[in-house]
């Protein structure tokens, strides 16, 4: 592009389109995703929006400036219009959805951007993925359409949904595939929720093999987060009583809000990274086999609590790296009186009890960790409460915000033992160190990481649907609108592919 | 010098100027081209210390920019002497330049400056170097894209820096790194999509600004020129630069039979090559006649010492030919070796005949002006977008069926290897 210094010509304003955001389109598929993606352009513009930056005017206005073109479009009243589609096959939430979003006075969707019908889909995945998607293809990828193409540069799709659902899971899947045969060249990032493990919907488990197989083939990343593991953080470290949805997703939001509001590229950069999603892309999920990422935070607490609390990049990083390492999905599972011993030779408690997945309310665990001995497990999933003590990772990303940022030492993250042995640290391994604070947090670290933290759960999940399987149970309804036996056995056979590459770290 | 001159040839005396002219030409008309002085002294070898370093590694660069296909400016500019030397001989070597002398001249520049003036004036007579080098560099006004894949299926360029892996590597690593250059690609024609849009966008907003009607909107070079007149000045010097060169090249032109004439002369001062042994001699260190006994005694123990190493070669080639079953010697091989080679001249011919069949006229070759225009109206040259759309999208057609064909006898291959083995469940990755 030898003209690209010359494309500072079209006509933005004062900022050169060339530095702002590439756009991201969000689709929002069902309840599930409905309700996070308004918490989501919420948390982002709220942030934006915020007077507590830590920064000069003129970086607070470039981040605003990029965080805007990345996911809002602007209207000639001057109130950014969040670029997404929403689609559900009812229409309350989404009716919900919209007037929450135009009441904020601050932004609201599309006037056009919905599809929506008038009858649900009983929780069924089959029915959303062979009958739901064929029939309101044409209408909703046209949706997608218009949206993409107001998108000065586009950068990729972020798609909200739940696993184990109907609507959102059949219907999501059946968007995915056609996204990737309509936009080969396009990044596609599915957000899914894991669903409670005590969940209500008997057939969770079929669904949420069938949804994740399908979304291993035709999405380049899945980044997930558990319900269990979000009610926890608003049980104990935001003190909320009565959790609801409402909650969770604000929870939830507030994490994707820090992974994508602008970051730097490197120290010495002027400007706020273009391509978020291909960098983070590219840094963690380049293989195809592994493409399971999960998001950690920290710190997390009541607005009362952030008060009255101060850090240090040295705590925060320490918490961060233990959190990683013992596969915790929140800072008090580590125990606090552990953070002092800071000594990179681990042990690993042998004793499958004890296994770190399990290690919620653990304190005083002596924080030795030795990577496995054997150097590679042996192959196929024998004990995994013996093998996953410690978390492997395949490569992690960190990304800090706030004051004196430049400070943070994050060495401990480039120790060689943290990762699997086919990936240097300095392969595997970055960081996005960004200056202006996020949502009130005078320091906030997250780590985006592609780990063995999920193999547990999924492993569990495919054996639960297994057994059922094997008996047969409830397979009419999915046989009914066309999907067979076969396409469960290739969801199995793909998932226990998934499942032994990550256990072969 | 001047009397060197007339020795050689009394005619050119009456011209006396002319073979400065021309070396002068030559020099303007190449990229950033060594003095004239350095062409004139380079046909003298004598180590005059300073001026002939000098004057051998402006030779090497300028080899170096004349045989690199890549435009100036990326990353091969700034590789040191030794690599640039490197990659000229072995450019040299694959277009088939005949003098040895060239490929055992040391990659320092300490020496061998009139090799180089041969070298240059061998290239110089092959092809015409000074209007495809100003061809490359030239300066376009408009947006322009080319039509043709003269290019794209030319051959390759300089072979690449050969890499070792140091032991053996994780296919998982292989498979990383494959991923992140997907990822690249990907990103690259999104940005060449963005790209569209914005020059688009660019024709469309400057309708009726420009002054020539045919055209009707500006360029990028030119809206640029608009926005930042100081820009548009630098602009303006660069085009003045070019036309100078232009001039050099036509003046070249005219006077280059006397610079000829003078090589002939350069030729003439070389020794005659040996013509190429074989093999490599094998060097012995020289030993003074009247040695003593005992440094015979070394020489015999040295050729001792060589036989019994060629011995063990052969030894060892002949056990390894034994093993490959004949790999790469052989009849059998030589004929393997020329089907295959037959069936890919037949591929290539069978996709250039599938392209020349849609693409209609023949084309001129060369980069294109984008114009965007509401009426339609063409002129003769012009070439519509519909059309080189349609015939771009016949060209991916085909190659994707060669694509898919090439795919599939993979897939058989793989599942014959399979199958040789018993007892194993071959299960094929998640199709992307």
């Amino acid at each position: 592009m030898e003209h690209a210094h010359s494309f500072s010509v079209v006509f933005r304003g004062n900022t050169p389109s060339l530095w702002l955001s590439m756009s991201i389109v969000t689709v929002q598929l069902g309840q599930c995703g409905n309700q996070i993606g308004f918490e989501v352009f919420d948390a982002l513009l709220s942030d934006s929006h915020s007077s507590q930056g830590l920064c000069s005017k003129r970086e607070n206005e470039a981040y605003q400036a990029s965080c805007k073109e990345r996911f809002f479009s602007e209207e000639e009243n001057g109130v950014p219009i969040a670029r997404a589609v929403l689609v559900d096959m009812e229409p309350k939430v989404i009716n919900q959805t919209l007037s929450k979003a135009a009441q904020s006075g601050q932004w609201k969707y599309g006037q056009h951007a919905c599809f929506c019908q008038k009858q649900g889909s009983g929780n069924n995945w089959a029915y959303g993925y062979s009958v739901h998607g064929p029939r309101h293809e044409e209408s909703i990828m046209s949706l997608i359409r218009k949206e993409v193409e107001k998108c000065d540069s586009f950068s990729g799709f972020f798609i909200i949904m739940s696993m184990a659902g109907g609507t959102g899971s059949g219907l999501g899947a059946f968007v995915t595939q056609n996204l990737q045969d309509q936009y080969p060249n396009s990044l596609k990032m599915n957000h899914i929720i894991w669903p409670y493990g005590t969940g209500e919907v008997i057939v969770q488990n079929y669904n949420s093999i069938l949804t994740l197989s399908h979304l291993y083939r035709s999405s380049d990343a899945l980044l997930v987060h558990e319900n269990d593991a979000v009610h926890k953080i608003c049980a104990k470290l935001m003190n909320i009583k009565q959790i609801s949805f409402s909650d969770i997703n604000q929870v939830l939001a507030h994490q994707l809000g820090s992974v994508f509001q602008p970051t730097y590229s490197a120290e010495s950069s002027f400007h706020y990274r273009r391509n978020p999603l291909g960098d983070l892309m590219e840094h963690l999920v380049p293989h195809p086999e592994f493409k399971m990422l999960s998001v950690r935070n920290i710190p997390h607490m009541s607005e009362n609590s952030l008060a009255y609390s101060t850090f240090t990049w040295a705590g925060l990083l320490k918490h961060l790296r233990q959190m990683l390492i013992s596969n915790a999905k929140m800072e008090e599972e580590v125990g606090s009186d552990c953070v002092a011993q800071a000594s990179l030779e681990l042990l690993v408690s042998s004793d499958p009890s004890t296994s770190a997945s399990q290690s919620a309310g653990i304190t005083g665990i002596d924080w030795h960790v030795r990577p496995p001995l054997s150097g590679l497990p042996p192959l196929g999933k024998m004990s995994l409460n013996k093998d996953l003590h410690f978390n492997t990772s395949v490569a992690n990303l960190v990304i800090l915000r706030g004051k004196d940022v430049q400070s943070a030492d994050v060495e401990g993250f480039k120790d060689p033992a943290l990762y699997t042995s086919w990936l240097k640290p300095v392969n595997a391994f970055n960081v996005w160190k960004t200056q202006r604070a996020f949502s009130k947090y005078e320091k906030s670290a997250v780590l985006v990481s592609n780990s063995q933290f999920l193999v547990k759960p999924l492993d569990t999940i495919v054996g639960k649907a297994w057994n059922m399987f094997a008996s047969k149970a409830y397979i009419h309804q999915y046989t009914k609108f066309g999907i067979e036996e076969e396409d469960f056995l290739d969801s199995f056979t793909s998932l226990e592919q998934v499942v032994a590459s990550y256990c072969n770290l | 010098m001047g009397r060197r001159r007339q020795r050689v040839d009394p005619a050119a005396g009456a011209r006396a100027g002319a073979l400065p002219e021309a070396i002068a030409a030559l020099s303007r008309s190449l990229p950033s081209g060594p003095s004239p002085e350095i062409f004139r002294r380079a046909k003298f070898d004598r180590p005059e210390a300073v001026t002939l370093a000098q004057r051998t590694s402006a030779l090497w660069q300028l080899l170096f920019r004349v045989l690199s296909p890549l435009p100036v400016g990326n990353a091969l500019a700034s590789l040191a002497l030794e690599a640039q030397a490197h990659l000229v001989k072995s450019a040299l070597c694959s277009q088939g330049y005949p003098r040895l002398a060239l490929a055992q001249l040391p990659e320092d520049g300490s020496q061998g400056s009139r090799e180089l003036l041969l070298a240059l004036s061998w290239l110089l007579a092959r092809g015409p170097v000074p209007e495809q080098m100003l061809a490359q560099a030239r300066v376009p006004l408009g947006d322009e894209m080319t039509v043709c894949q003269c290019e794209a299926l030319a051959s390759p360029g300089p072979p690449a820096p050969h890499m070792e892996a140091e032991g053996p590597v994780d296919v998982r690593r292989v498979q990383w790194l494959m991923g992140k250059l997907q990822f690249r690609w990907r990103q690259l024609v999104s940005s060449q999509q963005e790209q569209c849009a914005l020059l688009s966008k660019i024709h469309l907003y400057t309708r009726g600004c420009h002054s020539d009607q045919s055209l009707g909107h500006l360029s990028v070079t030119e809206a640029e020129m608009l926005r930042d007149p100081e820009g548009g000045q630098q602009l303006l010097q660069t085009l003045e630069r070019e036309n100078q060169r232009l001039e050099a090249v036509l003046a070249w032109r005219h006077t280059e039979l006397v610079f000829w004439r003078w090589m002939d002369t350069v030729l003439g001062t070389c020794a005659p090559e040996v013509p190429a042994a074989a093999s490599q001699p094998t060097f012995l260190p020289w030993v003074p006649e009247r040695g003593g006994g005992e440094l015979e005694l070394v020489v015999r123990e040295l050729q001792a010492l060589e036989e019994e190493l060629r011995e063990a070669v052969e030894r060892r080639r002949a056990a390894w030919e034994a093993k490959a079953g004949g790999c790469g010697r052989g009849p059998e091989w030589s004929a393997a070796r020329r089907a295959s080679r037959e069936a890919v001249e037949k591929e290539l011919g069978a996709l250039q005949q599938c392209w020349k069949q849609d693409s209609g006229p023949a084309r001129p070759h060369g980069p294109h002006r984008l114009v965007r225009r509401e009426d339609g109206a063409a002129g003769e040259r012009d070439l519509r977008a519909a059309e080189v759309i349609r015939t771009l999208r016949s060209q991916e057609a085909c190659l994707e069926a060669v694509l898919r064909r090439l795919q599939g006898q993979c897939r058989q291959e793989l599942a014959r290897l399979v199958g040789a083995l018993p007892g194993l469940i071959w299960i094929p990755p998640p199709g992307r």
